[in-house]
Parts: structure tokens; sequence; C-alpha cells
């Protein structure tokens, strides 16, 4: 089973990336990926089980359900319900921690998912780069911007 | 109870800052504020349960008792069994993860401990901004951060 996990340092405390982070339906304003967001059965996108239905700027289309959420933790984890690509079984886990010395924030995101094995290595990398990585290059560009 | 939570971040990967810190009986090779250590019972440092019994440099003598120990979680948990610091039920915990973006790794040193009410801000200082932001000051100046 493939385990991805990405980390980064930001130049922010860890409330201010929070309040961008939390946002279950956020990121449509952020991602570079992600072309709109929406939530089913206008639900709030803090109440857990809610669903985001995503469409990318390739036109295909996702649908994630929220599983925790904790503002105490600076966390929350979610699962893949429909996609396009050959993905099973993903969920994933959001944490941010605090760097005390600068207050900086850590920020640890990671998944697993099952897959066919000719399709392993792409969609690790694609995960991993375009979706983790490029989410952190990102967030950096949203808070320079919002400072 | 107190509460410590220190977190920095260094400018090396984790296995080599792991190297450096996961010797319990190795305090004196990386903290400045540690003059000498040694292990009772000529135990292994790593065998959990050992008691590593050391010396400050300013001449206070602390027993610590070591409850985990993990190469592959890279993180070292810890009990005080005798010290003058007036603390009771005191656990820490000094733990690495990698910061996959850029080789770094981000160490986190937390600690609980229960004690008199007037002095727990003073000694939740000493500890965290001391003994704690001491040890990564030194890691900082060895491999950058």
């Amino acid at each position: 089973m493939p385990h991805i996990v990405k980390s980064t340092i930001l130049d922010a405390s860890t409330d201010a990336v929070w309040t961008v982070l939390r946002d279950f339906n956020g990121h449509d304003r952020w991602h570079p990926v992600v072309a709109t967001s929406s939530i089913e059965r206008a639900q709030s996108s803090d109440k857990i089980g809610c669903i985001r239905r995503f469409k990318l700027n390739d036109g295909s289309e996702l649908r994630e359900q929220l599983l925790a959420l904790s503002d105490l933790e600076q966390s929350f984890s979610y699962c893949l319900l429909d996609t396009p690509m050959p993905m099973f079984n993903y969920v994933a886990h959001v944490r941010l921690l605090p760097v005390t010395d600068g207050d900086r924030t850590f920020w640890h995101w990671e998944s697993r998912f099952t897959t066919r094995p000719e399709d392993r290595d792409r969609i690790t990398h694609m995960v991993a780069e375009d979706i983790y990585q490029a989410g952190f290059e990102a967030i950096r560009r949203h808070l320079k911007e919002a400072a | 109870m107190a509460r410590v939570y220190v977190s920095t971040v260094v400018n090396a990967r984790n296995d080599r800052v792991w190297a450096r810190v996961r010797d319990f009986n190795g305090l004196p090779n990386w903290h400045p504020a540690i003059a000498e250590s040694r292990i009772e019972g000529g135990e292994p440092s790593d065998k959990i349960g050992c008691v590593r019994d050391f010396r400050l440099r300013n001449g206070d003598r602390i027993r610590e008792k070591l409850l985990g120990l993990s190469d592959y979680d890279m993180f070292c948990t810890y009990s005080i069994l005798e010290s003058p610091m007036g603390v009771e039920n005191y656990v820490a915990t000094l733990r690495l993860t990698p910061v996959t973006d850029g080789d770094q790794t981000f160490m986190e040193w937390t600690a609980e401990f229960d004690c008199a009410p007037e002095r727990e801000a003073e000694l939740v200082g000493n500890i965290g901004g001391g003994v704690f932001q001491g040890g990564f000051d030194a890691l900082k100046r060895v491999f950058g951060g």
C-alpha cells in the first residue's frame, strides 16, 4: 500500500495557516489544480461527514468526505469517495504543529491508498508532487499575498 | 499538570540529527548544560529501563529513567527519578520528524509534570526556554538552522 508523506516549514504562525486550511471547501481559493469546490447538500464545511465535490482544471471531478477535524490539534482527515483515477481506499491526514523557535509552522500531509501495480509509481508521484508539494508552494504564495 | 512544548527546525537530515541525540548517555556530547553522565549498573544506554545519572555544569545532579526509545519513529521518552528541581511525575519526550521539503528536521521536546502552583511558570520557563531550547540552539550551531 503506497504511503505518501510530505512536510514543509512555513514562515507563519499555525493560527494563520490553519485559518486557510481548516475550510474543507476552500481549496479552490488556493490550490492550483482545483477549479471549483462545493459542499454537497449545502452542509457546513466543518460538519464531520460532509462531502466536497471538486472540479479540477483538467475537467475531471472528484468527491471527498471529511472524516475528522480538530481546531485543538489543528488537523483534519478525509477520504476519496469518487475519482476518475484507479485509486482506492485513499485516506489522508493533514496536521499543523507550531515551531516555537521562530513562530513558524510545521505542516505534515500524509496518505495511504491502494491501486493497480502498474499505476502505483505514477499516482504516487502525482499525489506527492502535483497535489501536496504544489499545495505547499501555493499556500506559501497565498500567505504572502494576504500579508 | 504543567506542560512544556518547545520545537525547532535543524538544517540536517533526521538520521544525522538522530545519530547525535539517540544515546541516552550522550547528553554531554551535545548539550552545553551537561557536564558528565553515566548509566547505572553498567547497562547499555539503549536498554529500556536503564537509568542515567548526570551532572549539570551548575553542579545539580539528576537521575532519569529511559521509558521508550524508537529508531523507527525517532523519539526518546524518559522520566525523572531524582532531581533538585521540585517536580513530580515528570515525563519528557524528544521527537524528530523529517521535513521532506528540503532535508531538514523538525524537533519537538515536550514535558509534563506536577509541581507547586506558584513555581509552575518559573519551571516551565527554565525547562522549555533554558534546558530544551539550549539543547536545540547547540544542535543548530552544529547543523545549522
